[in-house]
């Protein structure tokens, strides 16, 4: 998913679960920050780094394809877009380690979503952000992992573009300069690379941005899925998002009493679903300008465009003991405790793809002193009552 | 390329010049034997771990049987080059010429296609150009052993140096987010 859905559509999303316009835009602020925040971004505030939730193009030219530097990928990946569906799918006949990645695989509706949104109840509203962000590309990344893994998210010349009047092959090329070309069907992928680790075999690189694209549908076959065509329906699956930010954030408020997978706020969405869909079924590259005019129809006021240094100077001159309480201090909490759960589920699914994970309840602490921050947190929580 | 792999690329590449020197100051049909035993080590090697990613992970895949393909090619070709130690050196030295001509032939193959993706593609181009250049030079001079070391010695200088430099270089990265 792109600027558009993440950021215009989860404010509108948070506006219909009834949030005020101030606390509609600062969900959708933390939930676009999450595609923004890099080990890069993060040392220019002299921030945690431990607090990414992306890694640009030249991090990751850089990461190492080590034991360590995988698992720092995966911790990153598989923590905010591509929450693993089932770490304890079954899969009989093949070895640990391909089992463990083939756990890895993105999907929606998992107990992994269920925590996530429920690790962000009386939370900050940017830890409202983070968890929309993360399901939300639970349902545009699936079939996808976000380890880097040619067995897994390897794709191949099998690949059809579903049109109206029929279906078309689709080209791909790896010149990231030109655009998707969505006359033609051609969309720039990720280069194949037979190495198992290749950072080109991370998450659907191979797919390009056929995942992120709402109006698409595709046929294909993924590398794990023993050659049974999958028809991947974007327009349905992003309206199904929607509808589960919706429910979501209606958890998050206190309007239902519990979050559970499978559910969405039809309801709530149906008044509008002709005007949703309609954006979502259009083809086009980028459809901020179609959702920006439907969040104002919504609230009637103007969602301003996404600055990633809106709130850098706020954290900057902030005392130390302050940081934590400014947008960006909340925002680097919940992206750490996002990290922290889910790679202690990993963890504890037997699999060390995203590294160790010492529970700190058991153990005290143990780990990376970014972390602290957590504990510092829980204990303010406690001193007033929350926990 | 990561920290691990640039490394790796370094310490290969003066490994690889450390054996070209060697290879210059002993007899040249001892060194000819040298190169064939490195080499059939070396893609006995890699046909192995081909052969164990085929069985522990690829087989699962979607055209994973390439995978097996090459790891037994490359088995084999590990076997073969075992081989040849015992036949007439004048076939072990076009054997080698042959591989090594190969490998410039990939190259340039492999630049071509770089080129075509629009990322960087000349410096493999004149690895490959000179890999080919050498080979078909030791194949004009097979009257002259000492010679023919000489040349198969300067091409292993300059895929040492190139590895070398390689990696140092930054790789450009087509990553879709």
């Amino acid at each position: 998913m792109q600027t558009d859905f993440h950021y215009y559509a989860t404010y509108c999303a948070a506006f219909l679960a009834g949030y005020s316009h101030e606390d509609s835009l600062t969900i959708c602020y933390s939930a676009q920050f999450v595609d923004w925040c890099s080990r890069t971004y993060l040392s220019r505030l002299k921030a945690p780094l431990s607090a990414a939730t992306t890694q640009l193009q030249l991090e990751l030219m850089d990461a190492g394809t080590d034991p360590v530097g995988l698992q720092d990928i995966t911790r990153i990946w598989a923590s905010f877009h591509f929450l693993p569906r089932d770490l304890y799918a079954p899969k009989e006949k093949c070895s640990k380690r391909y089992r463990n990645k083939f756990r890895m695989i993105c999907g929606p509706n998992s107990d992994l979503a269920a925590r996530t949104v429920e690790l962000a109840k009386g939370k900050s509203l940017q830890a409202a952000g983070v968890a929309m962000h993360v399901i939300a590309d639970t349902w545009a990344h699936q079939y996808f992992a976000g380890t880097p893994s040619l067995v897994i998210n390897n794709t191949n010349q099998h690949f059809y573009e579903i049109l109206p009047e029929g279906d078309r092959k689709i080209q791909f090329r790896h010149s990231a300069s030109l655009p998707d070309d969505l006359e033609k069907s051609i969309y720039t992928c990720s280069l194949f690379q037979s190495s198992e680790n290749s950072i080109m075999n991370l998450g659907h690189g191979r797919a390009g941005h056929l995942p992120d694209y709402s109006f698409i549908r595709y046929r294909y076959l993924p590398a794990w899925g023993d050659y049974e065509e999958i028809v991947k329906d974007n327009p349905k699956e992003y309206y199904n998002a929607f509808c589960q930010l919706i429910y979501a954030m209606q958890y998050l408020r206190g309007e239902r009493p519990a979050f559970e997978t499978g559910q969405y706020a039809w309801e709530t969405a149906a008044p509008h679903e002709a005007k949703i869909r309609n954006i979502l079924e259009t083809r086009q590259l980028d459809s901020c300008a179609d959702w920006a005019a439907f969040a104002k129809s919504l609230s009637g006021q103007d969602v301003p465009d996404f600055d990633q240094n809106q709130y850098a100077q706020e954290y900057i001159q902030a005392d130390k003991a302050a940081k934590d309480d400014t947008f960006l201090g909340k925002f680097i909490l919940a992206a750490l405790a996002q990290k922290s759960m889910v790679t202690n589920q990993i963890f504890r699914s037997g699999s060390l793809l995203a590294g160790f994970s010492v529970d700190f309840a058991e153990k005290g602490f143990k780990g990376i002193r970014d972390f602290q921050r957590l504990v510092k947190q829980a204990e303010r929580g406690q001193d007033h009552g929350e926990i | 390329m990561g920290k691990f792999e640039r490394v790796r690329n370094v310490l290969i590449g003066i490994l690889t010049i450390v054996v070209s020197l060697v290879m210059l100051l002993l007899e040249p049909e001892i060194s000819f034997l040298i190169a064939a035993i490195i080499l059939s080590f070396s893609l006995l090697g890699m046909g192995i771990r081909l052969l164990i990613y085929y069985f522990a992970m690829a087989r699962h895949m979607v055209g994973g049987k390439i995978q097996l393909y090459v790891g037994l090619i490359v088995l084999d070709f590990g076997i073969f080059t075992m081989t040849l130690t015992d036949v007439p050196h004048l076939y072990l030295i076009l054997y080698l010429l042959g591989t090594h001509a190969f490998g410039g032939v990939i190259d340039i193959l492999r630049a071509l296609e770089a080129k075509r993706n629009g990322s960087s593609w000349k410096l493999k181009t004149s690895q490959g150009a000179v890999n080919l250049i050498v080979a078909i030079l030791c194949l004009f001079s097979l009257g002259s052993t000492r010679l023919l070391v000489v040349l198969y010695c300067l091409g292993l200088f300059y895929s040492a140096f190139v590895r070398i430099i390689s990696a140092f270089r930054k790789t450009a990265i087509v990553y879709i987010q």
